[in-house]
């Protein structure tokens, strides 16, 4: 058999689709249940700041009228799930009359691109260095360098991204300590400088995630090669008299890496989550930093939107593992029972 | 099957001598394989026979150099066809192993890569042994490819000659010489072709079995070792699976050891015997003899062991081997057991001892001067 078949799609498209529907009630829920509604709190802030403001009632009440709060909860959900549908994540309210999908897809790609590659990195990498500790005929220096280069993993990924701006942008000043992209550059553009520059200033916030993660995927991948090498199919594939290195890698890390890859699956909501800090510390211009202000601008319609945006991706980046997993293992069924 | 067997080369293939394993343990070395000889000849079966843990696995893997740690080689010396294998060097080893001696799993179950087809297995043998040298370039091809496309004649149906069409260009894009030969292999021990493309963990046991057989015969080795390569398997396809092992031999001309703990299954297709006891070999001698004139007091209780469909009777034999595998006891290694152990069987180890053509003995039963006492001692058996 191998490949996929159309019943494996279908069901795994269908959890996708129920992970988001989920997603989106729990983020329509959890806001409701706070006692108070964000347009009085915003109006009290107002006037907190103001000392008064004017006709105050009528402001409250104009604006929930603007913004349907008067509506019966079941209308307010529907028209709320149908916004979803067409993208309209509404205004944000800090920033007011920027649709919170214009600030969104300005800062998606960033982090996208940022995470993506740092996983890409961390994930070979850590998968690499553990298959070397465990096989046998890696050179002694190599099993001895490869722990130490692991000192990072119990640190947090902000503590590292502080450590490397420090060493690498201030004391060395080899590498920018903030930003996407070198201030000269107005907008994005396809330009071999300006590409250059991306990787330039991404390579020290991708490091920060690659340093303190890759040691977790290595000791994982060095369990799995220890078991693996207990099967009798080693065996037969030393009795074989395969090359080693084709042993290493066709009949070791073909059958260690596929607990790593539901491991990658599990792991990525928090992965996306851990960035948030990096990109603060970093002032990247993606959805770490844009969440952070959001939250600090109390602006509720933000928060939601970028919220819902990253369980979207996370749950897409699931859902291409679970695709590639029958490609991989040919194990899985793919017939559906 | 049972018919005599005639052994008909005397050229020894094989020559184990003094052969001894080891495993380490923080409480010492537990002495698994206790040197050991014997001599396996062209074209021949031997069987290797005793209870769990007597060290019949370990000295197949002991001359397959594949013992796993905390095992070892304390000494000996094991020749395949004049080539010392304990002397090879790592790649000399690598590029000996299965076209010198291959191995057929115990556990075939678990002995094919789940992530690899059938196919690719036996491909990545005869491969990394044989190399690519004979392959056609993709350039050959592609204009092997060109010279064959035509136009489709008048009056052709069109499905005819798309298939045509997409056949050349399966041979195209997935070029697979060594087909034929993988074909062949399946033929020799009974599989259908349509398993080629498959995956181990769509195959039953006893394809598996026989994939791993096809294996271990794909490049002709000199001596094959079959270990205990059918006691995962039902009575109904273990005998299948024996019986094609034995006419995969015959059909391509090895020499087979196949390790068993199953004497009525090993009675069927095996040309010698030897019976193994605690690390040593006890007594070896062609198949009828042991079953017809077992010699050594062990032998004679394993036989009496085989159980019968007639009658229900108790084990002679009850328990595993008794003495401590760290610190055999001196002397005769079974006389702790042994229903005829006298105070001499302590004092020295027992011989080999050739009773009669091919047929060796480690027992002082046998020497000379302990003729009367084994007569006796039989006698008193028969008595009984």
């Amino acid at each position: 058999m191998g490949g996929l078949s159309l019943n494996y799609i279908m069901r795994r498209l269908l959890v996708f689709f129920l992970t988001l529907w989920v997603a989106a009630t729990l983020i329509f829920i959890i806001p409701r249940l706070a006692p108070g509604d964000p347009i009085t709190a915003m109006v009290a802030r107002m006037s907190q700041q103001a000392g008064f403001v004017e006709n105050a009632d009528l402001i409250i009440e104009g604006w929930k009228e603007r913004f349907g709060l008067n509506d019966p909860v079941y209308v307010q959900y529907l028209r709320y799930m149908g916004n979803l549908l067409r993208f309209d994540l509404g205004l944000a309210m800090a920033r007011f009359p920027s649709p919170v999908s214009q600030l969104v897809s300005r800062a998606l790609p960033w982090t996208i691109g940022l995470v993506g590659i740092a996983t890409l990195i961390f994930f070979t990498v850590g998968n690499l260095f553990g298959a070397l500790l465990a096989w046998t005929k890696t050179p002694k220096l190599v099993k001895v360098l490869i722990p130490m280069s692991m000192i990072f993993t119990s640190i947090p990924p902000l503590l590292a991204g502080l450590l490397l701006v420090y060493i690498f942008g201030f004391l060395l000043d080899i590498f920018p300590q903030a930003y996407a992209y070198h201030h000269s550059f107005r907008q994005p553009e396809f330009t071999l400088k300006f590409i250059g520059s991306v990787l330039h200033h991404g390579f020290l916030p991708a490091m920060a995630i690659v340093l303190v993660t890759f040691g977790y995927w290595a000791l994982g991948m060095r369990g799995m090669m220890v078991t693996i090498e207990g099967e009798d199919y080693m065996i037969l594939a030393q009795a074989k008299g395969l090359k080693p290195f084709y042993v290493l890698y066709r009949y070791m890390i073909r059958n260690a890496i596929l607990p790593q890859m539901t491991a990658l699956a599990v792991s990525i909501g928090t992965l996306v989550g851990g960035s948030v800090l990096v990109e603060v510390i970093f002032n990247y211009n993606g959805m770490g930093t844009l969440i952070f202000t959001a939250i600090r601008e109390q602006d509720f319609n933000l928060i939601q939107g970028t919220s819902f945006i990253l369980i979207v991706t996370s749950a897409l980046a699931v859902l291409i593992i679970d695709l590639s997993y029958p490609l991989i293992d040919p194990r899985i069924s793919l017939e559906g029972k | 099957m049972s018919e005599q067997r005639e052994t008909g080369s005397e050229r020894v293939v094989l020559d184990v001598d003094n052969l001894r394993i080891h495993y380490a343990t923080p409480q010492g070395d537990v002495i698994a394989v206790s040197d050991i000889s014997f001599e396996l000849y062209e074209g021949e079966t031997l069987g290797l026979v005793g209870e769990s843990g007597c060290g019949k696995s370990t000295t197949a893997y002991g001359i397959l150099q594949l013992v796993q740690p905390p095992g070892y080689i304390v000494h000996g010396s094991i020749e395949v066809d004049g080539t010392e294998v304990l002397n090879l060097t790592e790649e000399e080893l690598r590029k000996f192993r299965w076209t010198g001696l291959s191995l057929i799993p115990q556990g075939a179950m678990n002995s094919l890569n789940p992530t690899m087809r059938v196919k690719a297995q036996i491909v990545d043998v005869i491969e990394s042994h044989e190399g690519k040298a004979n392959y056609e370039s993709f350039r050959e091809r592609l204009s092997v490819f060109l010279r064959k496309i035509r136009r489709p004649r008048r009056g052709e149906p069109l499905k005819k000659y798309l298939g045509e069409w997409l056949r050349n260009l399966t041979l195209l894009l997935r070029y697979e010489p060594l087909k034929e030969r993988i074909f062949d292999l399946f033929q020799a021990v009974g599989l259908p072709n349509r398993i080629y493309n498959m995956y181990p963990h769509e195959l039953s046991g006893g394809m598996k079995q026989r994939v791993c057989i096809a294996m271990g015969v794909a490049l002709h080795p000199t001596v094959v070792i079959a270990d205990e390569a059918t006691s995962a398997l039902d009575v109904v396809v273990q005998r299948i699976v024996a019986q094609t092992l034995v006419e995969v031999k015959d059909e391509i001309g090895v020499s087979l050891i196949v390790i068993g703990h199953d004497m009525g299954l090993l009675a069927q297709i095996v040309d010698r015997i030897a019976v193994m006891y605690a690390g040593k070999i006890v007594e070896i001698a062609p198949v009828e003899n042991v079953y017809a004139n077992p010699l050594h007091p062990y032998t004679q209780l394993l036989i009496d062991s085989i159980p019968s469909i007639k009658e229900r009777k108790p084990l002679k034999i009850t328990e595993g081997i008794t003495h401590d595998p760290r610190n055999p006891p001196s002397g005769c290694i079974f006389r702790l057991r042994c229903p005829f152990a006298w105070e001499h069987c302590a004092l020295e180890e027992p011989p080999q001892i050739n009773v009669e053509a091919k047929h060796e003995v480690a027992c002082h039963l046998f020497d000379e001067q302990f003729e009367e006492r084994r007569s006796n001692a039989f006698a008193a058996i028969a008595n009984s």
